[in-house]
């Protein structure tokens, strides 16, 4: 590391907690700050002065009013009600899901207009707020998405709606998590997944896809979901079981 | 809502109530979301963040220690916090140089006038604008987007230790402005 300039005289232990505190560390410097901060009240003490300092620079920061969503989602997860008792013995909770989900009636001969079919037809389902476009940038791409077991049982349709950026997801059934979340993974040719973010079982949706990831979502890409902890996955790559696989292809 | 509201608010969710969470959320969610947004830009992401955030509110509450931080600081380090682990985890992300961060108004002194809520936040932000802007646009970078110091110096070709010594400087210089 370059040595510091002699005009700057903090300790190294006082610029370590001032670079914590700022949030500029990452690698073996940020677990390095991190374990001393479990471990040394001085130095957790140091920090905290910076946080309580710098803390007023994020009023700058203009407001965004979160979705409702967001609340819903502390609730249900602060304040759901107790778990009801399911008939079968308890399994754990991928093992329910993996259940619910070989459970569906679709079998692999499915195909992505099939499944699109149910977006307007399925009984009980709320559509997306709009209707998939007309493929007006590029063809419309689809992948039906099936179980990684022997059942192959198409649970979701994703459909790639360039002209809108964003996956049209639109689930088979209703597939609780059961506490774990769903999250959208791309994989393109032996490229690392990338994730797409996380994505609701629960109801048809239009999945905004970043600008950045756009590209990926090519004719070939495969499309998988994973189960992750609350939150997505903690590593950025896939940490939980992938319930469902499918590749796209031009409708 | 002052900080001694937000203060009460945060003894009470210390101690298990529900109404008081819904209350505080209300009171600061935009404010957070504000925050996390700038240093993720993926909508998704944030949310999933902001949800965090109140659910390790909810938890440690009951730590919250006013002598040491105001409530809002107390959970924008939280977000924030939430916010750059989940950026780490992400590995790369575009980001802007010092140049752009420095020339683009965001937040330019006017934005920072307009928008800080406290007198606090107004002296900050004028002593931030006081000093070397190289200085200033490498605490920006870290503070509002979640930029490592190895990111800046790969990008403006500027060794970590000169940033690193360029920080230090300028936040000395900003704490003894407003103690002043």
């Amino acid at each position: 590391m370059t040595p510091l300039p002699p005009d700057d005289d903090m300790t190294p232990d006082a610029a370590l907690a001032l670079d914590y505190a700022l949030g500029a560390l990452d690698g073996p410097a940020l677990r390095a700050a991190e374990l001393r901060l479990r471990r040394d009240p001085a130095f957790a003490a140091d920090v905290a002065r910076w946080q309580a300092e710098l803390g007023p620079l994020a009023d700058a920061v203009a407001p965004v009013a979160p979705p409702s969503a967001v609340w819903a989602a502390v609730e249900r997860e602060l304040f759901r009600e107790a778990p009801r008792t399911d008939p079968a013995p308890a399994p754990g909770p991928v093992a329910r899901t993996l259940a619910l989900w070989r459970g569906l009636a679709f079998g692999a001969s499915a195909v992505a207009a099939v499944a699109l079919a149910l977006l307007v037809v399925r009984p009980g389902a709320t559509p997306p707020t709009r209707p998939p476009a007309p493929a007006s940038s590029g063809p419309l791409l689809a992948a039906s998405m099936a179980t990684t077991d022997a059942a192959k049982a198409v649970v979701i349709t994703a459909t790639w709606d360039a002209a809108r950026g964003a996956v049209i997801l639109t689930p088979a059934a209703k597939a609780p998590s059961r506490g774990l979340t769903p999250e959208l993974w791309v994989i393109t040719g032996t490229d690392k997944p990338q994730s797409l973010g996380t994505i609701d079982l629960a109801d048809p949706q239009a999945h905004v896809v970043s600008p950045q990831l756009r590209a990926k979502l090519t004719k070939g890409a495969t499309l998988a979901i994973s189960l992750e902890p609350a939150g997505g996955s903690p590593t950025g790559q896939p940490t939980g079981p992938v319930v469902a696989t499918g590749t796209l292809t031009a409708l | 809502m002052t900080t001694a509201d937000l203060g009460r608010l945060l003894a009470a969710i210390g101690a298990g109530e529900r109404a008081a969470l819904k209350q505080l959320y209300t009171a600061t969610s935009a404010k957070l979301f504000g925050v996390i947004l700038r240093i993720l830009h993926e909508r998704n992401e944030a949310e999933d963040v902001l949800q965090e955030v109140y659910i390790t509110v909810w938890r440690k509450a009951a730590e919250f220690d006013a002598s040491r931080a105001s409530p809002i600081t107390w959970m924008v380090t939280i977000a924030r916090n939430r916010a750059i682990d989940r950026l780490r985890a992400r590995g790369t992300r575009p980001t802007t140089t010092l140049d752009q961060a420095a020339d683009v108004p965001e937040p330019a002194p006017s934005a920072e006038a307009m928008l800080a809520q406290s007198d606090d936040a107004r002296r900050v932000a004028a002593a931030l604008d006081r000093l070397d802007p190289r200085h200033a646009a490498v605490i920006r970078s870290a503070f509002y987007d979640g930029v490592t110091y190895e990111a800046i110096a790969e990008r403006e070709s500027v060794p970590v230790g000169t940033l690193k010594s360029w920080v230090r400087r300028g936040l000395i210089r900003m704490r003894s402005e407003l103690a002043a």
